[in-house]
């Protein structure tokens, strides 16, 4: 899968591993890049986990799930502080490691192919994590009026985007403000109308929009809208309004696919 | 109200407006005369309402008609606003947050009213401050349509760009040369229309 240059496909073979798995390190080096395990320390347990209820999660496989669930929820799932620190603290420090190595005249040519494919990775995992930021940003700047007032929602989100949410909300509004209701009568010039039969003017999250899920281990029974329950297996996957399983998808019993 | 109209009828050609907006994807140029003539609309609507409105006695029934004109001529004119500035911040991540690229288009800058110019220029400097909070190296506003496959690409130059630092020194981008650089480097002038990957 990864296609470096002046690397023939033999030496490819050789050296790409399944593409969630750092690419192993010169011995000397070894201590400072381990610091945190992004791999599975022994990859040959997998077959012992075949027995065992949960497998362990590398970061980047955390990571690749919140992305999948933020972009497919409606509403906006809790932020994964300590995760994404990590995560960029780990590539942080890979990129020091590789533009020391680039520089030292001494690193052999296989080393150098080493090092293309470290970077590649490292730029895919940027990828993910920016998409994932960006989906966030997204679903604020939507709900961002809904946000300022709802504490629950604030509980979500870093300061960051908080931060982001008011100066949106504020923005929005003076637009609206300047563009159209400083040029209307008195009585028409507020944001929070509630006449009948119309919708609010707030945007909120549609909890009630359906999804695609998938059960990562057997889970509690749950209710549907008409009436019936559901004791879903390991592996099953259904469609469902998103408020049924909400509260599975904070416990991380469920992805959302 | 001087020509025979029924209330809500320019409203509902400022909609139509986003529609089309949608359908052919484009952003078309500011109805400034039909909004003011909502607003207009709107302050007359409102004088219809004072003058019916009678002190201590219940409101007569064309209260009802006008005020659902008031609300939904109103609601019109938000919308219209709403998906105008949705546009606007699809089009500013469509260019990576290079703002300066939009602004300077003077095709773009045409269709936009003075308020969405300042809208513009507020919101990138809002984007701006949130991206200040990931360090230097994730820059959040760089592009989330393709997943990176190498590390170098191969770039024709469309349109000359100048000196561009870049990780094997400086690179003097000049119309019709091509380059093999580093994706990281150069992709905000791929999304610029600068650069095209051959």
């Amino acid at each position: 899968m990864y296609r470096g240059r002046g690397s023939t496909s033999n030496e490819r073979d050789q050296l790409a591993g399944p593409s969630n798995q750092a690419p192993s390190w010169p011995d000397d080096d070894e201590d400072i890049f381990n610091d945190v395990p992004m791999a599975p320390a022994i990859p040959d347990n997998r077959e012992l986990n075949l027995f065992e209820e949960e497998t362990t999660e590398t970061p980047l496989e955390k990571l690749t799930r919140h992305w999948l669930n933020e972009r497919f929820a409606p509403d906006i799932l809790p932020a994964q502080e300590a995760l994404l620190t990590n995560l960029l603290d780990h590539l942080r420090r890979q990129s020091e490691a590789v533009q020391l190595l680039r520089g030292d005249p001494s690193s052999s040519e296989e080393e150098h192919i080493r090092i293309m494919l470290v970077q590649t990775e490292v730029e895919r995992v940027k990828f993910v994590v920016r998409s994932y930021v960006r989906t966030r940003l997204f679903k604020i700047e939507r709900y961002a009026r809904f946000i300022t007032t709802n504490a629950e929602i604030q509980t979500r989100l870093t300061a960051a985007e908080r931060d982001h949410a008011s100066r949106h909300a504020k923005l929005t509004d003076q637009h609206f403000y300047l563009s159209v209701l400083q040029g209307l009568p008195e009585k028409q010039s507020h944001l929070d109308d509630t006449p009948l039969f119309v919708p609010p003017m707030v945007t909120e999250p549609d909890k009630s929009r359906p999804v695609f899920v998938h059960a990562l281990k057997r889970c509690p029974r749950i209710r549907l809208p008409d009436g019936s329950t559901l004791e879903m297996e390991k592996g099953h996957m259904s469609l469902m309004p998103y408020s049924i399983v909400e509260q599975l998808l904070l416990r991380g019993e469920v992805e959302l696919i | 109200m001087s020509d025979a109209r029924q209330y809500g009828e320019l409203a509902t050609q400022l909609v139509m407006e986003s529609r089309r907006s949608t359908q052919t994807d484009t952003l078309l140029k500011y109805s400034d005369s039909l909004v003011r003539s909502i607003i207009r609309e709107q302050r007359d609507l409102e004088k219809a309402i004072d003058a019916i409105a009678i002190e201590g006695r219940a409101p007569p029934p064309a209260m009802l008609i006008i005020q659902t004109a008031i609300n939904r001529n109103k609601r019109c004119l938000l919308a219209y606003h709403s998906h105008r500035v949705d546009r606007l911040r699809d089009m500013y991540w469509a260019v990576g947050g290079a703002l300066p690229h939009i602004l300077s288009n003077q095709d773009i800058r045409s269709k936009l009213s003075p308020h969405e110019v300042d809208y513009l220029r507020q919101y990138n400097s809002s984007v701006m401050e949130f991206r200040s909070e990931f360090s230097h190296e994730l820059d959040i506003t760089a592009s989330i349509t393709n997943p990176p496959k190498d590390l170098h690409v191969l770039v024709r130059v469309v349109k000359d760009c100048g000196m561009i630092e870049t990780e094997i020194g400086s690179i003097d981008f000049q119309k019709g040369q091509r380059f093999m650089v580093r994706r990281a480097d150069i992709e905000h002038l791929i999304v610029q229309g600068y650069l095209e990957e051959v």
